[in-house]
């Protein structure tokens, strides 16, 4: 499993490198924007309350919150970044195993003397090691600029809410690998995922101006996530609650993997459903 | 263990082996024994189930019934036990594109726990003229094969499980590639190989089972395969001879005559009587054709 970790880790360290510093580039701009937008917060708040409610819900806050540290970070950062860092979660957990079953890869893999499970988990906790590594990257990012900030906030707890971040990563990191098993193709997996993240995304944000979203939202991973809010000292229920959900996701992912055949390449191509119109040539 | 219990030691053995994808019956009750230090030839045309065989063995695809035994372990049971003790050739190789064909099978090596001799690698790669250095997708489809080769025969399995192991090698190589599959045995391993280049399975292998939309046609010893097949047989004679100087000479079918000094002729089995038959008669010239396995295994197939 060992071998197995090392060697995924390593194929994953450009997307590391990749997306720590995509985030990481997020907090070195937010955190001296934000003495820039205290300067003028009169102005900024006038202009946020011309907004229509349905917009700033996207952002999870509103223009009072706007002012405080914690609303801040939390409408310009985070949270959007579950999304962000949920498309890499994604990407790579659709493609955990099913990139290398699909390209056949796996086949010869499979056949060297160690378990599925010592592959299974050893991929796995390769992936929960690129996470950390990326929002370990991300953090730095935010808090490289923190002592010439106005911003009140420490080292320690900025990496707060990185902590819920990191548990929405997972589970949609671990739903994208648990498709990837049930499903007949990665594409497919990873399109499903997707679309249930983003539907997260807008369902949990819109649920506070509708209740009746509101009894959806509560069965999406978004409305646990904490965001800016994490700040001012963690929700550990709903931390914890997202960590057993994408536990248990990886466990039927493993379960399954555990019991089926292992495909070989050309099998498990799906493309979108998406008309294609053949080209008229014209004749003379 | 004498070399004669060694002989008969079975090292692979499936029945019943039954597979279907979906509504595709690839293995309809395979049965299969192969027996230890012999080169065993898996012949059938695409599609007749070879590699779905090959990879129930490996506990790649769970078979849906039958019953399978490698090195006297269910691959079910316990496949990494299995896996540790098996070389293994895919017939659709895929490789890292990305890595050298050296840290290709140093990667491979890992996985196998750093049990293989590096310096045996090392020289299969030089038999095989393994450019070590140069990434995989540089490299052409004969050269991804050597990798499959020398990684299957590195950390000297006991058993070899090969999916078309010459594919797309130049016939030296096929040669050199044949060659090392002999050597494998020679030093104790069990060769089970997979191929519809029926000259190579002639070449090398001491049995062969041959399988046609998943059952198993027939098994047998290649030589008794050629042997139990008709030979064509030519004799010229110095003077025009009697039309029933050969009739009713067992086994013998009388094809042909031409102006009573040619006949054309199909022996089965031994020559032992037309020979006999001949001795009194003025023969100028005698040709006989033996069949190749090729022969053997288009008429299994249309008589099948």
């Amino acid at each position: 499993m060992w071998i197995t970790l090392r060697c995924t880790l390593s194929s994953l360290r450009g997307q590391i490198i990749g997306w720590g510093l995509g985030v990481a580039a997020l907090g070195l701009i937010l955190i001296p924007f934000y003495d820039v937008f205290m300067a003028e917060q009169a102005d900024f708040l006038e202009m946020v309350e011309n907004y229509p409610p349905e917009f700033l819900a996207f952002f999870g806050g509103d223009a009072a919150s706007l002012a405080t540290t914690e609303g801040y970070l939390g409408m310009y950062a985070f949270s959007m970044l579950p999304v962000i860092v949920g498309i890499f979660a994604v990407i790579v957990g659709s493609g955990l195993l099913a990139s290398d079953e699909e390209s056949g890869r796996l086949d010869l893999i499979a056949a060297y003397p160690v378990s599925r499970a010592g592959l299974f988990w050893g991929r796995s906790l390769a992936f929960v090691g690129a996470s950390l590594g990326i929002l370990t990257l991300g953090w730095l990012g935010f808090t490289a600029l923190l002592g010439g900030s106005s911003l009140d906030v420490g080292w320690g707890q900025m990496a707060l809410p990185f902590l819920p971040l990191l548990a929405q990563t997972l589970v949609y990191g671990a739903l994208a690998l648990l498709l990837s098993m049930l499903l007949p193709a990665r594409r497919l997996a990873g399109a499903v995922a997707g679309g249930v993240m983003v539907a997260s995304y807008f369902l949990s944000s819109m649920s506070g101006l509708d209740e009746r979203l509101a009894t959806v939202a509560q069965f999406l991973p978004y409305h646990y996530f904490q965001g800016g809010d994490a700040l001012n000292g963690l929700d550990w229920a709903s931390l914890l609650g997202l960590l057993a959900v994408a536990g248990a996701l990886s466990v039927l992912a493993w379960w399954r993997f555990e019991r089926r055949d292992i495909r070989v390449a050309g099998e498990g191509d799906w493309r979108p459903p998406i008309p294609r119109f053949a080209r008229r040539t014209e004749t003379a | 263990m004498t070399i004669n219990e060694s002989a008969n030691r079975v090292v692979l053995m499936t029945r019943g082996l039954r597979k279907s994808y979906g509504p595709v019956r690839a293995l309809r009750g395979v049965d299969l024994e192969v027996r230890q230090g012999e080169i065993f030839g898996f012949l059938g045309p695409n599609g007749a189930g070879k590699t779905t065989t090959i990879r129930c063995l490996l506990d790649l695809i769970r078979p849906d019934g039958g019953t399978v035994r490698v090195l006297g372990i269910d691959p079910q049971a316990d496949p990494v036990a299995v896996q540790a003790r098996c070389g293994y050739l895919p017939g659709e190789l895929r490789l890292n594109d990305n890595m050298t064909a050296e840290r290709q099978l140093r990667f491979l090596s890992d996985m196998r726990g750093g049990t293989v001799d590096w310096g045996f690698t090392r020289e299969l790669a030089e038999r095989l003229d393994l450019a070590m250095g140069r990434p995989i997708k540089n490299l052409s489809k004969g050269n991804k094969q050597k990798i499959g080769v020398v990684q299957a025969l590195m950390h000297r399995p006991d058993l070899l499980l090969l999916d078309e192991p010459t594919a797309g090698l130049d016939p030296l190589m096929q040669r050199e590639v044949l060659g090392l599959i002999e050597e494998a045995r020679a030093d104790g391993a069990t060769v089970f190989f997979s191929s519809h280049v029926i000259s190579e399975v002639q070449a090398v292998a001491d049995r062969v089972a041959m399988i046609r939309q998943g059952e198993i046609v027939e098994v047998a010893e290649t030589w008794s395969l050629i042997d139990r097949a008709l030979r064509h047989v030519s004799i010229e004679f110095k003077r025009p001879i009697g039309p029933d100087a050969l009739s009713g000479l067992p086994g013998v079918i009388v094809l042909s005559w031409s102006d009573r000094t040619r006949v054309d002729l199909q022996v089965k089995g031994d020559m032992e009587g037309l020979i006999n038959a001949l001795s009194g008669l003025p023969v100028r010239d005698l040709e006989t054709s033996k069949p190749s396995l090729e022969e053997v295994f288009v008429r299994a197939y249309e008589k099948s």
